[in-house]
């Protein structure tokens, strides 16, 4: 039984939202990049393709998911993250730093930029696990806490390798480990970090918003602990150079696959189905995780290297998806609850924040993108294509989140106060 | 006692519902709201505009939570 949980657990809507208005920015710019330079984005390991990797990662995925991590600690009923608001500017101005400075020393070269870049985004990516790690540990019961210190873990890792990598690129020299390295780096970074926390905030969500059948506690118990297991053992084969480290790969893609169908079953099984476009971003995310898991098994087994970029873009377009959907869901629901928690007694109901139409559009923006994106690894026009329809993705996004912005600004100037009534 | 059974709803209807029903309050009047987990942010809600509220978990997926505008009221779970 509880009785009075302590007030100001919800971060301000400021904290959450510099994070989600950076999104699109990086997402146009990613888009131009792509647009300019289509065949250079798709060379692996060129300057370009690594400077839009990164911007996308960090800039669109990382910082989603970072602003939504100050909100979901407090709604999760997690210790709330002290200083919120100036702990998120902290983080946020040093983590768009560090970006810029990252993806301009990938693409205009430069040993300085490199530099810059490694104290900005360690600072704030260390700084981040060191201010909310803490808070998940010690009487943490919640499944989706629990793997929220598996990313912010893996995060941190991913980071400090990220700081060996720049400063091997800014001194121009490469250590034997360079290959173990760069491999644990994305490893960690993709499936430690953004799998993880996708996972954990389904655990937390499906069932929430879609009254769905719960997954089962064997699943949300182990799951975590089988992706840190193999995760801790694949960079330790790496840097080991042990024989058979796909081992690791095939235990994942297994549980990512398990994952998947126990989804989609909750999905086709839930209580009233309602229409959402949410729910479409979780089924075409979930798609689009197949198509990666399945074509990354495929590349091992034949090393035909367009199903690599299938893996890698299918990947990615599946956190886009989930993250788009989120955000859908989370930012009006920002603008409700800290206008009724305010007083203000006529806010607007939340399907009104970003109206339906808007929110289907961008979905079949986002439909256009991952087709036209995935097609162009075969078709370098559709590549162009999906650049141009990226673009107009995210700033559509963007118009959206400052529409939502400025109704919160409207209500809580002119809208009818509690004591008003 | 007003009864507000939301198990089947998707969010964020049970939110709305209960905040509608709270900005209707008066008097003594109680809000019994029956959900299938416990509704954090409707708390915040509650206490910044100067209401209560008692939060009782009978299983992990089925909370009855009560709330008032009064200050004098009590609240206290019956079992259902």
């Amino acid at each position: 039984m509880y009785n009075g949980l302590s007030l100001d657990q919800a971060p301000p809507i400021s904290a959450v939202m510099r994070f989600f208005l950076t999104v699109p920015l990086f997402g146009i710019l990613l888009s131009l990049t792509v647009f300019f330079h289509p065949e250079a984005v798709l060379t692996p390991a060129h300057p370009l393709s690594l400077a839009v990797i990164h911007m996308m990662v960090l800039g669109v995925i990382t910082m989603a998911m970072l602003g939504a991590l100050f909100q979901m600690q407090s709604v999760l009923g997690g210790r709330p993250i002290p200083a919120a608001s100036g702990n998120a500017l902290i983080i946020h101005v040093f983590l768009t730093v560090g970006i810029l400075s990252l993806s301009g020393a990938f693409a205009f070269g430069g040993a300085a930029m490199f530099i810059v870049a490694a104290v900005f985004l360690g600072s704030s990516i260390l700084y981040t696990a060191n201010l909310i790690l803490p808070l998940l540990f010690g009487g943490v019961t919640h499944d989706t806490l629990r793997g929220m210190q598996l990313a912010l873990i893996s995060l941190s890792v991913t980071a400090i390798f990220g700081i060996v990598m720049a400063s091997s690129y800014a001194n121009s020299t490469f250590s034997t480990m360079h290959d173990a390295i760069r491999t644990s780096h994305y490893s960690l970074g993709l499936i430690g970090w953004i799998g993880t926390l996708i996972i954990a905030v389904a655990f937390q969500v499906i069932e929430m918003f879609y009254v769905t059948i719960p997954y089962s506690l064997w699943c949300k118990r182990n799951v975590f602990r089988v992706i840190a297991a193999s995760l801790f053992l694949k960079v330790v084969w790496l840097f080991f150079a042990f024989p058979f480290v796909w081992i690791f790969d095939l235990t994942l893609g297994a549980l990512f696959t398990g994952f998947i169908i126990t989804t989609l079953k909750r999905l086709q099984l839930r209580k009233r189905r309602v229409s959402d476009v949410s729910i479409w971003f979780w089924y075409t995310g979930i798609a689009l995780l197949y198509i990666a898991i399945m074509a990354y098994g495929a590349y091992e087994w034949g090393h035909y290297k367009p199903l690599l970029d299938i893996s890698l873009i299918a990947f990615i377009l599946f956190a886009l998806s989930i993250i788009l959907g989120m955000i859908g869901k989370i930012v009006p629901f920002l603008v409700w609850f800290h206008l009724n928690s305010n007083g203000i007694m006529d806010a607007p109901i939340m399907s009104n924040i970003i109206p339906q139409s808007r929110a289907k559009t961008l979905f079949s923006l986002f439909l256009l993108t991952s087709f036209s994106l995935l097609g162009g690894i075969f078709l370098l026009e559709l590549f162009v294509v999906g650049a141009i329809a990226a673009a107009a993705m995210f700033a559509l996004l963007f118009f959206n989140l400052i529409n939502a912005l400025k109704v919160y600004r409207f209500s809580l100037t002119h809208g009818l106060r509690f004591e008003q009534i | 006692m007003i009864l507000l059974d939301t198990r089947e709803l998707d969010h964020p209807v049970p939110l709305e519902m209960a905040v509608n029903a709270f900005k209707k309050l008066s008097g003594d009047e109680i809000v019994h709201m029956i959900h299938r987990r416990e509704p954090i942010p409707l708390f915040e809600i509650i206490v910044k505009n100067g209401g209560r509220y008692l939060s009782v978990m009978e299983r992990e997926d089925l909370w009855h939570i009560y709330f008032t505008r009064s200050s004098a009221v009590i609240l206290e779970h019956n079992h259902v």
